[in-house]
C-alpha cells in the first residue's frame, strides 16, 4: 500500500486552509478596538455609578434596568412614567445622598474627612430608604402588570446584574479595595497615585474596613434578591409583600463603605491629588438620574 | 487496491480540510451550543435584541441567549440578528459621574 507523502498531506492541507481564508469574513480591527474602548468605558462607568450612587437598594437597581429593557413601543412611554415615579420616590434619598457627597468632598478640600458626621448623614440615608419602598410599591405593581412574562425575565436577569456588579464594587472579600473592581484600583488611575500611595492607603483600607466587613449580611441580601426575582416573573405579584424593608440597607452599606473608603485615604493624597477627587465627589453630587431616553 | 486507498485517503483529507473550513464560516447551518454568558456589567447596560421571543445580546463576536437559566449561543448568525447588526451600533447606556442619569449610544 502506498501512503501519501508529507508532500501530498502539506498541499491539502494548504488547499483546506486556503479555502477557509477566502470565506471567512476578514476582521476589522478598527471596529474592533473601537467596540473594546466603548466596553470598558461602559463598565468603568457603571462601577464609578455604583460606588458613589446609594438612593435606594433593589428599588434603585429595578429603575436602573428599566434603563436598557427592550419594552415595545406601545408600552415604552408608561414604563418611563412608571421609572420617573420611582425615582420620584427616590428624591428624598437623593437629597441626603447629595450632601453626603458634599459633605466628603468639603473634608477631601481641607485633608480630613469628618466620619462622625458622616454618620449621621449615612443614618438619614438609612431612614429614607424605607420610605423609598413604600413609595415604590405601587409603580412596581403596574410595572410588573405592563410587561409579558419575557420582558419581566430580562428585568430580573438585569436587577441581578446590577446586585452583581454593587456587589464587586462594594463589598470587596479583602477589604482593601485593590481587587479589579475595587476603590482604590481606579483611584490609583483617576489620580496617578505612586506605588508607595496605593501600598499603603491599601493597608491602611484592611484595618478600616475590615472591622466593616461583617456588618453586611450578603446571605440576607442575596435572599432579597432573589425573592424579587423568583416572584417578580410571576403570573402575580405583590411588591408590599415581597420587598422587605432590608432592601434599602444596601443602600446605607454602600454608602459607608464609599464614606471609610475616603476618610481613610484622604490624609495620604497630596493637595493637587485632594482638589481633584473633591471635584469628583462634587460632580457626584451632581448626579440626578434621568428617565431613560431609550 | 493501493490506488484506491490513496484516493480515499486524499478523499477524506480534502472533506477534513472542507468540514473544518466549513464549521467556522457563516454558511453554516445553525447550531446552537453551550457557552460562558456575557458578564454582569454588560447586561446591566446593553439592551437586548429580542429574537423568536428571548432576549438575545450580542457579545464577543456572538449572540448569546438564556434558555430557563442556562446561556447557549448561535454558533451561526441568525439572519434577522445580523440584519438587525448591520442596522445598529449597538444600544447601551453609559453611567458614571460625568453622565448625569446616562444616555443612549
Amino acid at each position: 500500500m502506498r501512503m501519501l507523502s508529507l508532500n501530498q498531506v502539506a498541499w491539502m492541507t494548504a488547499l483546506g486552509l486556503g479555502a477557509c481564508t477566502t470565506t471567512s469574513p476578514a476582521p476589522d480591527l478598527r471596529a474592533e478596538a473601537a467596540a473594546q474602548e466603548a466596553d470598558e468605558r461602559s463598565e468603568a462607568g457603571l462601577m464609578d455609578h455604583h460606588r458613589h450612587q446609594h438612593r435606594g437598594g433593589v428599588m434603585q437597581f429595578i429603575a436602573m434596568g428599566l434603563d436598557t429593557l427592550d419594552e415595545g413601543d406601545a408600552q415604552r412611554p408608561q414604563v418611563q412614567q412608571l421609572q420617573r415615579d420611582m425615582y420620584v420616590c427616590m428624591a428624598s434619598s437623593g437629597e441626603i445622598q447629595k450632601r453626603l457627597h458634599l459633605t466628603i468632598a468639603e473634608g477631601i478640600a481641607a485633608g480630613a474627612v469628618d466620619l462622625a458626621k458622616i454618620d449621621g448623614i449615612i443614618g438619614e440615608l438609612d431612614a429614607a430608604g424605607g420610605a423609598v419602598r413604600d413609595c415604590s410599591v405601587a409603580a412596581l405593581d403596574k410595572l410588573h402588570a405592563l410587561l409579558n412574562p419575557s420582558e419581566r425575565a430580562e428585568l430580573v436577569e438585569k436587577v441581578q446584574a446590577h446586585y452583581e456588579v454593587w456587589l464587586s464594587v462594594n463589598h470587596e472579600e479583602e477589604g482593601t479595595g485593590r481587587g479589579r473592581a475595587g476603590r482604590l484600583t481606579r483611584l490609583a488611575k483617576d489620580l496617578s497615585l505612586t506605588p508607595d500611595q496605593v501600598e499603603r492607603m491599601s493597608a491602611a483600607l484592611h484595618t478600616a474596613l475590615a472591622g466593616r466587613g461583617g456588618k453586611f449580611d450578603r446571605t440576607r441580601f442575596e435572599a432579597v434578591v432573589q425573592e424579587f426575582s423568583q416572584t417578580f416573573v410571576g403570573a402575580s405579584f405583590d411588591a408590599k409583600a415581597t420587598l422587605p424593608y432590608a432592601n434599602a440597607r444596601l443602600g446605607m452599606h454602600g454608602a459607608s463603605r464609599m464614606a471609610i473608603f475616603y476618610e481613610t485615604v484622604t490624609p495620604m493624597l497630596s493637595p493637587p491629588q485632594r482638589a481633584a477627587l473633591a471635584e469628583q465627589l462634587r460632580q457626584h453630587a451632581g448626579h440626578h438620574p434621568d428617565v431613560s431616553a431609550n | 487496491m493501493t490506488r484506491t486507498l490513496v484516493q480515499l485517503s486524499k478523499g477524506a483529507l480534502l472533506a477534513g480540510a472542507i468540514a473544518g473550513c466549513l464549521a467556522s464560516s457563516p454558511a453554516q447551518a445553525q447550531v446552537e451550543i453551550r457557552f460562558s454568558s456575557p458578564p454582569a456589567w454588560y447586561i446591566a447596560t446593553n439592551r437586548p435584541v429580542y429574537y423568536e421571543g428571548r432576549p438575545s445580546y450580542w457579545y464577543g463576536n456572538r449572540w448569546h441567549y438564556r434558555e430557563g437559566r442556562a446561556w447557549r449561543q448561535y454558533r451561526d448568525e441568525p439572519r434577522y440578528l445580523r440584519d438587525y447588526r448591520g442596522r445598529h451600533r449597538g444600544d447601551r447606556h453609559y453611567y458614571g459621574r460625568d453622565r448625569h442619569g446616562g444616555y443612549r449610544h
